[in-house]
This record gives C-alpha cells, sequence and structure tokens, in this order.
C-alpha cells in the first residue's frame, strides 16, 4: 500500500552509483542495470581507470569515474586512491550498486551509508551480502542446473528493470567480415590455434565473405601468426591482424562493422552483443553460456557438454582440458558453416539466444540438452523470487528449491532489497 | 609507551562487571592498544526470551545452554578475524570451557578479571584453570587457592576508576535538587545495607538503585521505585551529594559494616568525582588509601559520628576528597590497572614484529597531516601498525571519510595485487 508520503529531498534522490570494478566483460554486462537506473535519474559508474575510456563509449550519458583498482597502477596508491574517491566522496547517493564480491569494494562501501548500499556492504566492519547476491551464489553451486545471465543478475537490481530485448539490439550483420577473438582471459577457456582455424574457416564460409581481422591483446600477437599460418593460403590475403594493436575506440569501431565475431567468452564478445553485431562463440572448460553468453536475440554458442562442464575455473583440469576437441569435429564445423541437416557430436550443444521474462536465455538448436527442462523449473523459481511473472513456468520439485530455513525463516523483501 | 597490542574485551552480558570491561577498553585504548568488544550484552535479550518459553526446566536448561554456547562460538569467531594479542575477560563472560580449551590450543592467551567476591561467587573454582592468567580483587589465600585448582598465574589487581567518567561535574541548581540530598547510598540492596540505612532515617536521605524491593522502612528514600540508574547519572549524584555513604555489601548475617577484603568500585569512583565519603574500612583499603585521603568508618557508631562531623565541616570534606581524588588519579585510574595487566601478561602474548621501516613515511606530504589528525582521532599511538590502524577503521561506525576509505581499499588492493602492505 501507497504510504502517501511524498519524497522532498533534493534530485540527488534519484543519483545512482554502481560500483563495477571488475574487468572489460563485466563492465559491458552491466549494461541492464545502468539503463534502468538511467530511466530513473542520475547515474554515476565507478570503474577501473583503464576501462574508463571504454565505459565512456558504451555508456552515454552516464558519470564515468576512474579509480586505480586493478594491479596495473604503479607509484602512491593511496594518494591515487584519495584522489580518486575525492569525485565521488560528496555526491550524495540516493542509492550505491556494490556489485563485486571482493575486499577492494567491500571497503568502498563503507564511504556510504549501509543503508543505502546494494549487494555487498560494510557496516561497522561486518561484510554483508544482500540476499539476491547471496541467492545467486548458492545458485552458482548447482551450474548446470540453473543458468541466469549475469546481465540479468545484476540488472534485477534496479527497482524497476528494464526489459530484456531492450537492453541490446537484435544482432545484425553489418558488411564488415568476421572479426577472431584470439584468447579470453583465462586460458583454459580459449581454444589453440590449430583447432581454432578450422573453426575460422568454417565462419567465413558462414558469412561468404572476408576479411577476417584478428582481436586481442597484445599477448596473443604470437598465436594470431599461428592461426594466420594454419588458414589455407587462398584465406590468408583475407587476415588483418589487428592484435594488439586497438585502442578501445578503434575496437569499438572495429567490432561495430562486422558481420559476424568468433570469440570464447570474451569482454569483446560482450562488446559485440552490445552493439548488436551478431556472435557465434565457442565456452569450453568453466565458461557457460547460461551464465555469461552474449545477451540479445540472435547469438550462437558452441557450448561444451561435457559431463564435467562447467568446471571450476580454479580447479586445475583432471582430463586435459578434453573438452577442447569436440570443437574439432566435423559435423561441428560443419554446423559453424551453417549447414545444420546432420547430427551434432555428443558432448557439444549449438545453443541459440532468445529472451523469457525473467531475461536471457539459450535453448540448443542442435545436440542434446539433458538439462534443459530442469533448467526451465529453475527459472520459473527463480523469476518468482525476482518478483518477475513467468506463465510458462515448471514446477520445480521440493529438493530442488535451493532454499534454506533461513529464508523461509527471516523476513525477507523483493531480491534482498533492504527496507529503508 | 609500550607495543600497541590487539586486546579482544569479552564483555558479560550484564551485571557489575560490564561497566568496569568498558572502562577497561577505554584504559587499553588510552595506552595505545588496539581494542574490540565482544558485545555480550546484544545477546541478552534473545537469552531473557527463552525465559518467556513456558517449557519444562530441563528443555529450558538445555535451550539455555546451546544459546551461550553460540555465543562463545560468536566469541571464537571474533577472535579468529580479529587475531588479538590477548583476550581480556570480564566475570561472567560467555565463554565456555569447550571455548577456552580452543583458545588455548590456538595459543590465543586469556586474562580473566574476576572482580567478584570470590566468597560470594564460588564458579570461578571450574573456570580458573581454564584462563591463562586469573586477575583478582582479594588477597589472603586466594592465590594458594587458585594455584591448587591448576591456575597458577593468579594476581592481585584492585578496581579503579575511569577518570574519563568518574569527575567533578558543575551542575546546574536544577541538577542539584533532582539528584542532590544530605546523605545518600548507590547501590544494591543488600541486607547488611538494609539494616545500616534505617539508622540514616532522620537525614535527608535518598537511596538509589536497585534490589531494594521489600524494605518498608526505607521505601520513602528509594528513588524511582528502585529503578537501575545508569552511569551518567551516578556520576551526577556522586557530585550531588553532601556525605555520600558507601557501606560495602556483606552477606553474612549480623555483619553490618567492615568485615571484608576488597574494595569496591564505589570507593575510587566516589573518589574519582572528588566526592565525600564515608566508607567502610576493608582489609585492602590501607595499602590503597592513606589516612586523610577517606573518611572511614567500621563500625555504625562511627558511622553515625562522622555524619554528624562532616555535616558540620563542610571544609573537612572538601579537603579529604581532593586528597581521594589525587590519589586515584595518580595511581588507581584503570589505565594503571590495565597497565599492570598488561605487564603479566607480557610473557603469555607472542613477540611482535615490529616492522623496521614506518609505513607512515611512505604516505605522501600532503596527507600526512590528515593522516595525524586520523590517528588521533582513533586514539591511536603514532607507532600503530597498518593493520591495527586498518582494524581500527573497520570498526568505525557510519560512513568512513574518503581518507578512511582510501586506505581501506589500499589494505585489499595489496592483499591482491601487491606483496608485503605497509608496515608488513
Amino acid at each position: 500500500m501507497n504510504s502517501g508520503k511524498i519524497d522532498m529531498r533534493s534530485p540527488s534522490s534519484s543519483r545512482h552509483l554502481v560500483i563495477q570494478l571488475a574487468r572489460f566483460g563485466d563492465l559491458i554486462q552491466t549494461k541492464r542495470l545502468v539503463r534502468s537506473l538511467q530511466a530513473e535519474g542520475e547515474v554515476h559508474l565507478l570503474v577501473d581507470e583503464s576501462l574508463r575510456p571504454l565505459a565512456e563509449l558504451v555508456y552515454p550519458g552516464v558519470h564515468i569515474h576512474g579509480m586505480a583498482a586493478h594491479g596495473t597502477f604503479v607509484g602512491d596508491v593511496l594518494s591515487r586512491i584519495h584522489q580518486d574517491l575525492g569525485e565521488i566522496a560528496d555526491c550524495d547517493f540516493h542509492r550505491v550498486y556494490n556489485l563485486n564480491f571482493s575486499g577492494p569494494s567491500f571497503a568502498l562501501a563503507g564511504m556510504f551509508p549501509w543503508r543505502s548500499v546494494r549487494g555487498y556492504r560494510s557496516r561497522q566492519g561486518q561484510r554483508l551480502i544482500d540476499a539476491w547476491p547471496e541467492q545467486i551464489m548458492r545458485w552458482t553451486r548447482t551450474r548446470s542446473l540453473t543458468g541466469l545471465n549475469l546481465v540479468d543478475v545484476w540488472g534485477l537490481y534496479a527497482q524497476q528493470p528494464m526489459a530484456p530485448e531492450l537492453v541490446n539490439p537484435d544482432a545484425a550483420s553489418r558488411g564488415g567480415g568476421i572479426g577472431v577473438v584470439m584468447a579470453g582471459q583465462n586460458a583454459r577457456r580459449s581454444l589453440p590455434a590449430n583447432v581454432l582455424a578450422p573453426l575460422v574457416q568454417a565462419a567465413l564460409g558462414r558469412v561468404g565473405h572476408g576479411p577476417i581481422l584478428l582481436l586481442g591483446s597484445g599477448g596473443e600477437r604470437r598465436a594470431a601468426k599461428e592461426l594466420a599460418a594454419l588458414l589455407p593460403a587462398s584465406l590468408r590475403g583475407e587476415v588483418r591482424d589487428l592484435v594488439g594493436r586497438t585502442d578501445w575506440r578503434e575496437l569499438h569501431d572495429t567490432v561495430a562493422g562486422l558481420d559476424l565475431l568468433v570469440s570464447p567468452d570474451t569482454g569483446t564478445m560482450h562488446l559485440a552483443a552490445h552493439l548488436g553485431v551478431p556472435v557465434l562463440a565457442f565456452f569450453l572448460s568453466s565458461a557457460w553460456c547460461h551464465e555469461t553468453g552474449p545477451y540479445g536475440r540472435g547469438h550462437l554458442v558452441l557450448q561444451s557438454a561435457a559431463e564435467c562442464a562447467p568446471c571450476l575455473e580454479t580447479a586445475s583440469c583432471p582430463h586435459q582440458i578434453a573438452c577442447r576437441r569436440v570443437f574439432s569435429d566435423p559435423s561441428v564445423l560443419r554446423h559453424v558453416s551453417g549447414h545444420t541437416s546432420r547430427e551434432l557430436a555428443s558432448g557439444c550443444l549449438f545453443m541459440a539466444s532468445g529472451f523469457d521474462a525473467l531475461g536471457l536465455t539459450f535453448t540448443a538448436i542442435a545436440g542434446s540438452d539433458p538439462w534443459s527442462e530442469r533448467r526451465r523449473a529453475f527459472r520459473g523459481m527463480a523469476a518468482a523470487y525476482a518478483g518477475v511473472p513467468l506463465s510458462d513456468a515448471l514446477e520445480l520439485t521440493p529438493d530442488e528449491n535451493w532454499m534454506r530455513e533461513r529464508d523461509w525463516m527471516l523476513p525477507q523483501t523483493l531480491r534482498g532489497r533492504i527496507h529503508d | 609507551m609500550t607495543d600497541t597490542r590487539r586486546i579482544l574485551v569479552v564483555l558479560p552480558m550484564y551485571g557489575g562487571s560490564l561497566p568496569v570491561g568498558r572502562y577497561c577498553g577505554n584504559a587499553l585504548r588510552e595506552l595505545g592498544h588496539v581494542v574490540e568488544y565482544f558485545e555480550a550484552p546484544d545477546f541478552f535479550g534473545a537469552f531473557s526470551a527463552l525465559k518467556t518459553l513456558r517449557v519444562g526446566t530441563d528443555r529450558l536448561d538445555y535451550l539455555e545452554n546451546s544459546f551461550l554456547q553460540v555465543v562463545s562460538q560468536a566469541v571464537l569467531a571474533k577472535v579468529e578475524t580479529f587475531a588479538p594479542d590477548l583476550v581480556l575477560a570480564m566475570a561472567q563472560a560467555p565463554l565456555s570451557r569447550q571455548a577456552l580449551k580452543r583458545l588455548r590450543r590456538d595459543k590465543v592467551p586469556t586474562v580473566m578479571w574476576f572482580v567478584e567476591d570470590r566468597d560470594v561467587f564460588p564458579y570461578w573454582k571450574a573456570f580458573a584453570p581454564f584462563y591463562d592468567l586469573f586477575a583478582v580483587i582479594q588477597k589472603g589465600d586466594f592465590a594458594e587457592q587458585l594455584t591448587a585448582l591448576g591456575q597458577p598465574n593468579s594476581f592481585y589487581l584492585p578496581l579503579a576508576a575511569d577518570p574519563g567518567v568518574h569527575r567533578p561535574l558543575e551542575l546546574s541548581a536544577v541538577e542539584r535538587r533532582t539528584y542532590g540530598s544530605e546523605l545518600s547510598f548507590v547501590g544494591a540492596g543488600y541486607p547488611n545495607r538494609r539494616l545500616a540505612f534505617r539508622q540514616l532515617a532522620g537525614y535527608d536521605l535518598r537511596i538509589w538503585g536497585n534490589d531494594w524491593d521489600g524494605e518498608t522502612a526505607l521505601a520513602p528514600f528509594l528513588q524511582r521505585q528502585g529503578a537501575r540508574i545508569e552511569t551518567e547519572e551516578v556520576v551526577r549524584i556522586f557530585n550531588a551529594t553532601t556525605i555520600n555513604v558507601n557501606l560495602h555489601s556483606s552477606v553474612r548475617p549480623g555483619a553490618l559494616v567492615g568485615d571484608g577484603d576488597f574494595v569496591n568500585p564505589r570507593t575510587f569512583e566516589l573518589a574519582a568525582c572528588g566526592a565525600f565519603q564515608l566508607v567502610d574500612s576493608r582489609l585492602l583499603l590501607p595499602e590503597l588509601f592513606a589516612e586523610g585521603e577517606l573518611a572511614l568508618f567500621s563500625s555504625m557508631a562511627e558511622l553515625l559520628d562522622g555524619v554528624e562531623f562532616y555535616r558540620a565541616h563542610p571544609e573537612k570534606r572538601a579537603e579529604v576528597a581532593a586528597k581521594g581524588r589525587a590519589r586515584v588519579l595518580a595511581e588507581h585510574t584503570y589505565a594503571h590497572r590495565m597497565r599492570t595487566l598488561m605487564e603479566h601478561a607480557a610473557g603469555f602474548m607472542p613477540v611482535r614484529n615490529i616492522p623496521d621501516h614506518d609505513w607512515r613515511a611512505q604516505v605522501a606530504p600532503h596527507l600526512r597531516q590528515e593522516l595525524e589528525a586520523l590517528l588521533q582521532k582513533l586514539q591511536l599511538p603514532p607507532t600503530v601498525s597498518f593493520d591495527d590502524l586498518v582494524w581500527a577503521l573497520r570498526s568505525r561506525e557510519g560512513s568512513l571519510e574518503r581518507l578512511e576509505t582510501a586506505i581501506l581499499f589500499l589494505d585489499e588492493w595489496k592483499k591482491l595485487y601487491a606483496g608485503p602492505r605497509p608496515g608488513k
């Protein structure tokens, strides 16, 4: 019931701060939250200084603040942080969305009244996690059965989350050939050049023309050369090696003109999705398209479906990353090239993106996904928890409800928001 | 200045040792240590709720014990996070024997300040051996008894006053009317006091405090229907009263005055306030106060004579009160006690690795002044380690300032990206 009270506070009552101190991909994946908050008022975004130019490109109309959050800064860190915080210290934010579970983020939370902080808070030195992210962390303990895209996880922090299909444009080719991202931050999630080369060739067949733009950071120059050397001689002339040669603006503009981006789970992949450029991603090892797949309608993911997938990134692999092998299978290459008449090798799923009311989904268009029904049931439960009606949700059996006694026993607010 | 140490003060859920615990924390901070409290009083509400269940006594007993185990576990969790150099437990601290065994196993030194009468509260016998050190307010054969029970490391540590709390006040006329009287007493209605104070009924007497129920003869003098009086008001009463009667409690039948040894906190607190008191003689009093620093009585007759004499001699009252206050400030503050306690505890605490270099030297010149002010605000010594500063900042209430946040951020940043943090 409406209390009838009128908010008489200053305009700062609709001034929001989003603290996103993680990396490239995470910055892009904050979009649903940022856009939702922009509909409510003024939005400030605090990012690592190295990502400030990118944030300015991706989030027009948002006040971007940079700070020395990553370990790349050398020099007097205390003075630098002190100076960086000066930009936001006196802004009087109505809400602070603190998105990262990390020590520095908890430290930052202490600068704001604890009741105004969402996500990861600090109250007199006690670290507190809101019910929503705490619930998400619990769900991710059974990752194969669950799946909520990170864009939605963060987007649902907003009081009025924007419709998921409005976050990014639908994927549409731009005529500029294909882009190939050499590697993700985690090497295990990437493919070696000898596996990647046939995939690139197949993807080129799908698009029908070049050029082939190789993208990545300076550390991947050697891999790019290996890949180019492994491509048929007839295609080498199509290769433009931009690895380590693009700043944020150049990367942004390059990706914006592509017909297709072939990539592991990377920040560039999320940038393409942000721009509505079609993505053909390969997800293996710990990468799980239901969590970090490209956001938007019209993207494709080759998802490893090994029994151990998705694995834990920090644990060593006892199978010598066997999940890589399937990406060389002729049936996989046929699907990548656009020929879908034949079966897909086991251990791999060809997934297409779409939406339900909760957010982004991936559905198998080739291969057999044994967990799809259970995942639908999970999404029904998650949607109920998030206060988003999901019309065709399946019932979750009682032993799968991921609930704890305290969820039942303690007063809860929607998505763990705090009563003010 | 001694080394800065991290000390966890485990407060009781309630009772007389609770304010003493807070005074100890104040004093330890004054001495430059980093203090963290275990706030057991916060758990008392939930604990009390168990008694309203109307369940069988065996069930209630089980629930209460289970609850206290949880509270004990909370203390252990606090120890794990705070990593104190010393755990100072006050009498009635919610530390189970199991928890104390765990602390000993983990080589966390523990000291109990048992600020109770050993004859009235004999439970110390079951717990004393589990502490590394046992401080007591009584002498006699107490140390021998403790040794026999397996606690060889005991020492005498009399009570004291906190000059920041117990101090002379300029009172308004309204406050004098509210709190003042010719004679007053603040404390619980022990049997000897009930009998003794009936003989003061002819005076302008006010009695403050609890546990006076059923005392019809003194009912007209009892203030606020025997409600508990908070420390701040107690200090006002001390300051507003002409003659504060300080009669130590006794549960021994027939003994109205002066047969005990330890000196109660009220003696030190009244003196620190510069308030005049008539206090009953105690075995251990002469070694704490010299003649003329307190006005004493050893019998009811001497109490009545004293009242008559000092009513008529305000200058004598002022002289005794001034000497008493000077003595307390010189020797009987909680800072003095905590210094002594830390000396005793030194042998049990791990040797501190003092970093070779001063981490503050790495702080940019334009931030140094702000940093000095911050250290002062937090009552931290200039020699404080970076880790201890971080801890002190974490426990701050409310929103942090920019420099405070930057220091906490730096600490976390270094954990992620760099090798040693400043001063490590």
